[in-house]
């Protein structure tokens, strides 16, 4: 909650001229879908009679009664204490989606006979591919960050043509650049390492920037007081700065985390077998790109969830040890 | 500043390291026999030529000539799957040693690439939704028509189409697009021509087989008259292994005596595509 206010006020949920609003809203907007030939049309078929040849009086009074059921729905829910509210609506949204899916017709028996190699072979690659890289982005981005607040020119100069560079390119490009560009030079990298580079470098651009903020935020004193006991630069980092503030930066880096993991997929062009190449490749054959994409994405998800369950609990740990 | 000095050291250390590690592409010849293994790029997203199949490995028409060029030079085979437009390129620098990947040899593709020698010929074909009006390639002219992209599809569609491959029957250009519409390859455009007649595409040019592939797979299309040109489809190398080259023309000419190269054809496509004759009866 932005603020907890104290002013008790009455829910929309609970005022009937919103409530109508809503009906009325909800009718006219179901109507509009043209519903009756749909399998709702079936439902109500002892009352419209043909669904197909009932026209608009069908479509009228198929939108009634979803429209009220809609309504009913929501003005259940707004009497439920919050922490119900939230279960309840992320249980109907995730039925409506998974009813979105079904409806394509998806063979299942396929995504069954696939989904093994996909996660031992693709969310394995994603996730090391993905691991390493922010291990080494968060390498660059210390010695970046430190470069960006240091006072010799050149150190300044190149840490903030690099950020300026690897934040103003697309991530793809980057991948095309480095896997390309490279052997013009005359080393030939192989696609995971290219890979892991562009992801890197790329990363290691913005985090420099959260480095930057977080050691820019601890306090002046902190270095007047490692300096007056005669601490050198190294040291009042390692042991001053750096404990302070790594509560602020490990959170912003757990989002870079989350975002890399979708941003690896990118990599997929220079023919690593990622989770992303594998949904493009797999369903090729036998024409069923729609399951492998489908299947992808729900993976995707949920390592996202999992990876942002671990995060909240970090950040946590990290408010409680700050107090 | 004692850090910032040490930073510089470090980079240039860094610099230094990278530039000792560089590695220079000999004969390619030397070096897959001494690597014992034929690095072959080739698509994995092209059924029935180059897909993976149910056991998640390489399959194909392509992967099979491959590993056969492999056992003719007695060595193992590794497929690597880099984007298209990567292998067409050229200047592979010793990543791979061969593409057998359905490659048109264009003359601007012979720029930077060899060509050993051409293994197979495809009809290309205009394919359009099964429920439209169309009924001969004409009455496609000034409608929205898909290709997929750096292919000789599209090169047809820009009436920009060399073929300069011995053998090849000439062509014309029977059709011009209102709108041509690129795509990433032709299953995307024959997803997109599924979905109706002019929702987003009229028709699209494409290989025979993959179109035939997609009809088979209930794919609501059909195919508009007959081939409208047949695209002869080589090997390729990286320029400068005149031996390797050699060798694999050599190889080339014997699958082709002894019927090696129509087997494999008939195999996957039911057809023998080794020759021009094959897709003329459709």
């Amino acid at each position: 909650m932005l603020f907890a206010d104290t002013v008790v006020a009455d829910p929309a949920v609970h005022k009937p001229k919103v409530m109508a609003i809503m009906l009325l809203v909800g009718v006219i907007v179901f109507s509009f879908f043209g519903l009756n030939d749909t399998i709702f049309g079936e439902f109500m078929r002892p009352v419209i009679g043909e669904p197909t040849e009932s026209g608009l009086f069908g479509n009228v009074a198929i939108g009634l009664v979803l429209s009220m059921l809609f309504t009913a729905n929501i003005v259940l829910i707004g009497f439920l204490p919050f922490r119900y509210q939230v279960l309840l609506v992320w249980v109907e949204l995730l039925l409506l989606f998974l009813s979105f899916f079904y409806s394509f017709g998806l063979n299942f028996e396929f995504i069954r006979s696939k989904i093994w190699f996909m996660i031992s072979q693709g969310v394995f690659t994603t996730l090391y591919i993905s691991a390493v890289s922010i291990t080494l982005a968060s390498m660059v981005a210390i010695v970046g960050a430190v470069a960006k607040l240091s006072t010799n020119g050149f150190a300044f100069a190149i840490a903030s043509f690099y950020t300026s560079f690897f934040r103003g390119l697309p991530l793809l490009m980057q991948v095309y650049l480095i896997y390309l560009g490279l052997p013009q030079l005359g080393y030939v990298i192989d696609a995971v390492p290219a890979g892991i580079l562009a992801l890197t470098l790329c990363y290691g651009a913005y985090m420099t920037e959260i480095f930057r903020a977080g050691i820019q935020s601890i306090n002046k004193g902190q270095w007047e007081a490692s300096r007056s006991m005669g601490f050198g630069f190294a040291l009042t980092m390692r042991r001053i700065i750096l404990p302070q503030a790594m509560p602020l930066i490990i959170p912003p880096t757990g989002n870079q985390f989350i975002a890399m993991l979708k941003d690896s997929s990118l990599v997929s062009v220079i023919g690593v077998w990622e989770l992303m190449f594998l949904a493009r490749t797999l369903g090729n054959k036998d024409f069923r790109h729609m399951e492998m994409l489908i299947t992808a994405a729900i993976i995707y998800w949920c390592l996202s969830m999992c990876l942002e369950v671990i995060q909240s609990r970090i950040e946590r740990h990290y408010r409680t040890i700050s107090h | 500043m004692k850090f910032n000095r040490r930073i510089f050291t470090i980079a240039t250390g860094a610099a230094l390291a990278l530039s000792a590690s560089m590695s220079f592409a000999g004969e390619a010849l030397d070096r897959v026999m001494a690597a014992g293994t034929l690095k072959v790029a080739t698509d994995a997203n092209w059924a029935p030529q180059s897909f993976l199949n149910d056991d998640n490995k390489m399959d194909g028409f392509d992967v099979d000539v491959a590993k056969e060029v492999a056992k003719r030079l007695g060595v193992e085979v590794e497929f690597v799957t880099p984007s298209w437009d990567i292998i067409t390129a050229g200047n592979w620098n010793g990543r791979w040693d061969l593409s057998v990947g359905s490659m048109t040899p264009t003359k601007s593709r012979a720029e930077v690439l060899s060509f050993p020698g051409v293994y197979y010929y495809t009809p290309a074909s205009v394919a359009v939704h099964k429920d439209s009006p169309f009924k001969v390639i004409a009455d496609l002219n000034g409608q929205k028509i898909g290709a997929s992209t750096a292919t000789t599809f599209e090169l047809y569609m820009q009436h920009d189409l060399t073929i300069d491959a011995e053998g090849v029957p000439s062509f014309e250009y029977q059709l011009t697009a209102g709108e041509l519409k690129s795509y990433k390859d032709s299953t995307a455009a024959m997803d997109d021509l599924r979905l109706g007649d002019g929702v987003r595409i009229n028709g699209m040019v494409g290989s025979l087989p993959a179109i035939l592939a997609g009809i088979e797979s209930n794919y609501p299309l059909r195919v508009l008259g007959d081939p409208v040109f047949y695209e002869p489809l080589a090997l390729a190398i990286d320029r400068g292994d005149a031996e390797f080259n050699d060798k694999l023309a050599g190889f080339l000419a014997d699958m082709k005596a002894d019927g090696t190269l129509s087997a494999l054809s008939v195999k996957w496509y039911g057809i023998d595509y080794s020759s021009t004759e094959g897709g003329a009866t459709n």
